[in-house]
């Protein structure tokens, strides 16, 4: 679900392009965050509380609380609400801590 | 909280709480604790929470080491319900020179002859103890697989709990403004909740020690310094050690939790400063990522100063005040604190109540500086 008419507000979306989420093609813009095209093609649940596993969706969206944290191109604990889109980037859900590689 | 007490232990941090809990169980009943703000409020809640054996002087290691071996069932020891958190993934000591090796060497016999179990390791075989080490300009290091981390606050209310079922009063948000003293010794304590009578103080206020004490006239060769410390995003498990050096002045330390805990030793003045900076925060980074780079990756989260309370020779003051009796001051701990008070208390309380103990508690009296008889410690961030 997207605003595409906004009596004041004009959106410059960039260039639409598809990334990998889970392994699954989805389609996003660049001037976009991955949270945004996520949450356009139906997905809500983002990470994954430490302990019990308990779903977590979007909650700050501005950076701040980590409650959308993903692996993105193999870099464990991005928040995925304040990094933008780029073509064939590799989007993955964490379940537990995130694994850092040399 | 009652007009009077027996004893008035000031400080509610693992010193206070650890000597409250020690008297109590050994049948001393009238003790109240106060503390100016809440349990783990000062030095204890803010410290890298390291249980280390590998020192260089031979008390600090035989007190660490007895130390150790309370902390590693402390949950029983107290009747705490909870855990303390302990983990012992041991500790890494780097050395980056020749001298600081050949220490490492003098501090393992040391080490050796109180059954410590350290030994040392070529640079190679620092890296299998902690991965992604920089190897560059790494002479060799020691290893102790014992030593580790506990929780400070599970640690202190466990001590705190068990002193509170064995009888003790805690108050806390009550602070000491003066004393009252009768024919040379004391005879009261004015909080800001009020008078109370006692027989005797024990003042563990850690750097505000030697400020209380200066109200009874005596004088503590102990200062603080401001330390800080930075904590990072938690991340899948890393490294099980505490790496730390002493000539780089770092350590660093991932928790049970995933994040790692970090500082450096700063030059500082002696002041009260608790406000944390962002030269600390650029000097860590800057250290910490040479060391080990793969830290680069992660993001902090958090980070925040607090006292360490410097005595002269890195060794704790315990001792009675000159100007007045039954004024105890137990302070000077100089960073390492919390992982020598299990065996500090025992101390401190053997000694009260007249009981035999293994260590003699006068070697940590503040006369050694005016004797030069000072217990020299090599070993310290």
């Amino acid at each position: 679900m997207r605003i595409e008419q906004h009596p004041i507000l004009q959106f410059d979306r960039g260039e639409k392009v598809t990334f990998l989420f889970n392994g699954q093609p989805v389609e996003g813009y660049t001037s976009e965050t991955i949270a945004a095209a996520l949450h356009a093609a139906g997905i809500r649940e983002l990470s994954h509380s430490p302990n019990l596993d308990r779903p977590r969706g979007l909650f700050c969206a501005i950076g701040n609380c980590s409650s959308c944290v993903m692996t993105v191109d193999g870099e464990p604990n991005v928040r995925i609400c304040i990094t933008k889109v780029r073509p064939g980037m590799i989007v993955q859900e964490q379940h537990g801590k995130g694994v850092v590689t040399p | 909280m009652k007009k009077g007490y027996d004893i008035v232990i000031i400080g509610g941090g693992i010193i206070g709480c650890s000597i409250a809990f020690e008297l109590s169980k050994r049948g001393v009943k009238d003790i109240l604790l106060v503390e100016k703000r809440f349990l783990t409020a000062g030095a204890t809640g803010r410290c890298g929470a390291g249980i280390r054996q590998q020192w260089g002087a031979e008390l600090n290691a035989s007190i660490a080491l007895e130390s150790t071996h309370i902390l590693e069932h402390l949950e029983e020891y107290t009747g705490y319900d909870k855990s303390i958190e302990l983990h012992q993934g041991g500790y890494l000591l780097v050395a980056y020179t020749e001298k600081e090796w050949n220490q490492f060497q003098k501090n393992l016999e040391v080490q050796h002859k109180l059954g410590i179990e350290s030994y040392g390791l070529t640079p190679q075989e620092c890296l299998e103890k902690a991965p992604y080490l920089n190897l560059d300009g790494v002479y060799g290091g020691t290893f102790c697989q014992k030593d580790g981390h506990a929780n400070p606050f599970h640690s202190t209310q466990a001590y705190a709990k068990g002193a509170m079922r064995q009888g003790v009063d805690i108050e806390t948000f009550c602070e000491v403004t003066g004393f009252r003293t009768q024919g040379g010794a004391i005879c009261g304590v004015e909080t800001t909740k009020g008078y109370v009578e006692t027989k005797m103080v024990i003042n563990c206020a850690n750097t505000y020690a030697p400020e209380l004490a200066a109200m009874v006239g005596d004088e503590i060769p102990v200062y603080s310094e401001r330390h800080q410390a930075l904590v990072t995003e938690p991340v899948a498990p890393l490294i099980d050690c505490m790496v730390m050096s002493f000539s780089r002045s770092y350590y660093v330390q991932q928790t049970p939790h995933g994040s790692f805990v970090m500082g450096i030793g700063p030059k500082e003045e002696p002041s009260h400063n608790f406000h944390s900076s962002w030269q600390f925060l650029e000097q860590n980074c800057a250290i910490m990522c040479e060391a080990l780079p793969i830290l680069r990756k992660l993001n902090v989260i958090r980070q925040w100063a607090g006292q360490y309370d410097m005595s002269p020779d890195r060794h704790p003051v315990i001792d009675e005040a000159e100007t007045c009796k039954n004024f105890y001051s137990v302070c000077g701990f100089s960073g390492h604190g919390f992982m020598v008070a299990p065996r500090i208390a025992i101390l401190m309380a053997n000694f009260l109540t007249g009981q035999k103990d293994s260590i003699d508690i006068h070697k940590f009296s503040k006369t050694r500086f005016k004797t030069g008889d000072i217990l020299i410690e090599p070993s310290v961030v």
